[in-house]
């Protein structure tokens, strides 16, 4: 009965690791087929720049998800409020909205009559800020739920004995509670991150210059096809999982 | 021990099917059919230009109309990316509208198609609302003067993926030739992008450096991939002004101007003088001046030949050329590229 158990268990899991695996190994091995598109995206500096500057407005979307988002994934996980239930359903909206709509909406408060942009001394329409806003919008919740998350699971009594023996509320905060979580932030923020770095939808809306790397995928596949979109997805795909392996490993080694 | 992880798995499988029978059955229930009907539906699958989708979906609910046994299923996508969905992604569609015909020989001959329906044609224009900047001062003359104006910022396509966007250069250069002054097409891209016109022996060239060189000085020029992607920067008064198809402002309520006919491309009298401007795309091509004809394929691939054919028969009968010209986008007599390979059935309404 055991052995039929772990036989269901990995039947079904490997049909889901499959379905995930194919499509990638796939477009990988179209690719090898195609050494020389590689060779000559991997020499194409406009490829390098929207891969860079992709990484780099995720990570500035992933500092504002982790500041402004870590106390109130706190606020959510220990505190019970009149329309906690809202706040929390409100963190959950961008999941759900297509990211189409998603841009648009984003257009109406960032864009140049918009309720922010209007008056913001900071341009967001075809610009790094607007790609930023575009993918703290979408990945903000995957952030909320994974910190909230490691403050649900660090023991009450901790913080309860700390406060008993003195502490300020802010204290046990910082001295307590967030280096308790310090795995679970990092692990939200990676996933938030590699969310951010996926954005295409709401960022073409908003900010299609300067463009990020789906956007260019995008891009080389319109006005050439396929073979040369599909050298940049390669490198995209590689280097963001040995970037997530590394991070990966690093945060498995901090846990020994 | 097997026997009974065998066991497990044909019970599993049985509930996974019942689940999705389950799901089909309440499906079928909520929209009141009988399982006949609903076997017997034939889905046509349309991928047609962005510029076109006011009129399709007029199309469609004229068409299911008539057979209700179909459904209609539009898609819309830049018209290369459209072909290119056919010809590299391998999909499937009973029909493809390009909103340049020609793109249907240059990327689908002979393999994926062999013929194509001239149907419709358009004229570009310069959009605005009642928000954009200088609305009460603009007019067919001064266009371009208000565009130079360092407050207006004006908007178009990628011309690498869009041939509204590529027209769009045109028809600045063209005006350039047009007005006798050389400097409008400078002032208003050039000096704000990577784009530039050479003269070569009389003709006007604007080689296209790739999407990602384009560098538009964002303050100045909107450009986005599509024509579709621009209205809701115009309609958010990011952008004062952009270049659009005739029909896609006139559907949307947009105000604009019409340019003189000698640069909008409209008009086959003036193929003539469209044809000194020429635009290379950054995948090689060369694409001259002419006149916006609309073209309509069935692609080798289609599922449902039958159907299609009544489909384009519909576009091209009286009833569909009605439909367009209530949308802003004026028919053509229907002509034929590659008449020999035409279906039978829709040769009387093509002239010879």
């Amino acid at each position: 009965m055991r052995f039929s158990f772990y036989l269901f268990l990995a039947v079904l899991s490997s049909i889901i690791v499959l379905f995930i695996l194919l499509p990638i190994v796939a477009t990988l091995s179209t690719q090898f087929y195609d050494f020389d598109g590689l060779l000559e995206a991997l020499g194409d500096k406009a490829v390098w720049n929207s891969i860079l500057l992709t990484y780099y407005a995720a990570m500035l979307s992933t500092l504002i998800a982790v500041v402004f988002g870590t106390p109130l994934a706190y606020l959510l996980a220990r505190y019970g409020f009149p329309g906690k239930s809202i706040i929390e359903g409100i963190t959950d909206v961008p999941v759900v909205i297509p990211h189409t709509v998603a841009g648009i909406t984003l257009l109406a408060v960032f864009g140049s009559n918009g309720l922010i942009g209007s008056f913001s001394p900071v341009k967001f329409v075809d610009a790094l800020p607007g790609i930023v806003v575009a993918m703290l919008f979408v990945s903000i919740p995957i952030y909320i739920n994974a910190a909230r998350e490691g403050f649900s699971s660090i023991d009450i009594r901790l913080e309860q004995v700390a406060r008993t023996l003195g502490a300020s509320p802010s204290r046990v905060f910082f001295t307590i509670s967030l280096p308790l979580v310090a795995r679970h932030i990092a692990a939200g923020a990676i996933m938030s991150w590699a969310r951010a770095i996926s954005e295409f939808g709401a960022i073409i809306v908003i900010a299609y210059y300067p463009m990020v790397a789906p956007t260019l995928i995008y891009e080389r596949y319109v006005s050439t096809g396929l073979s040369a979109a599909r050298p940049v997805a390669v490198i995209l795909i590689l280097l963001s999982l040995a970037v997530f392996v590394v991070l990966r490993l690093l945060l498995w080694g901090q846990k020994r | 021990m097997q026997k009974r992880s065998v066991a497990m798995f044909v019970v599993f499988a049985t509930l996974l099917g019942g689940c999705i029978q389950g799901i089909q059955d309440s499906k079928k229930i909520t929209s009141g059919q009988t399982e006949a009907e609903v076997t017997e539906k034939i889905v046509l699958k349309v991928f047609h230009a962005g510029s076109l989708t006011e009129p399709m979906k007029a199309f469609k609910k004229a068409f299911e109309e008539k057979c209700p046994n179909v459904e209609v299923q539009c898609e819309a996508a830049g018209s290369a990316a459209t072909i290119r969905k056919v010809t590299e992604l391998g999909r499937t569609a009973d029909i493809v509208a390009s909103a340049d015909y020609t793109l249907i020989p240059k990327m689908m001959y002979p393999d994926y198609a062999n013929w194509t329906v001239m149907f419709a044609k358009n004229q570009i224009v310069l959009a605005y609302t009642d928000k954009s900047k200088y609305a009460n001062e603009i007019n067919s003359e001064n266009w371009y003067q208000i565009l130079r104006r360092p407050d207006v910022k004006f908007g178009f396509s990628n011309p690498n993926d869009d041939p509204c966007g590529y027209r769009s250069q045109m028809v600045l250069q063209l005006a350039e030739l047009y007005y006798n002054d050389s400097t409008i097409y400078d002032d208003l891209v050039a000096k704000h992008s990577n784009l530039k016109f050479v003269e070569e022996n009389g003709i006007y060239i604007l080689r296209m450096p790739k999407s990602e060189d384009i560098n538009p000085d964002t303050s100045k020029l909107m450009i986005r991939s599509m024509e579709m992607e621009l209205i809701h920067g115009i309609e958010t008064g990011e952008i004062d002004y952009y270049f659009i198809y005739r029909s896609v402002a006139q559907q949307h309520n947009h105000r604009f101007i019409e340019l003189p006919p000698q640069i909008d491309l409209s008009s086959a009298e003036y193929a003539d003088i469209y044809k000194k401007v020429k635009v290379v795309l950054a995948n090689g091509k060369g694409v001259v001046g002419k006149p916006i004809i609309y073209g309509i394929t069935i692609p080798e691939s289609a599922e449902h030949k039958e159907y299609a054919e009544k489909f384009i028969e519909l576009i091209v009968s009286k009833e569909g050329q009605r439909i367009l010209k209530e949308l802003g986008q004026p028919p053509v007599v229907p002509s034929v590229d590659n008449v020999d390979n035409l279906p039978e059935d829709l040769k009387e309404y093509v002239k010879p």
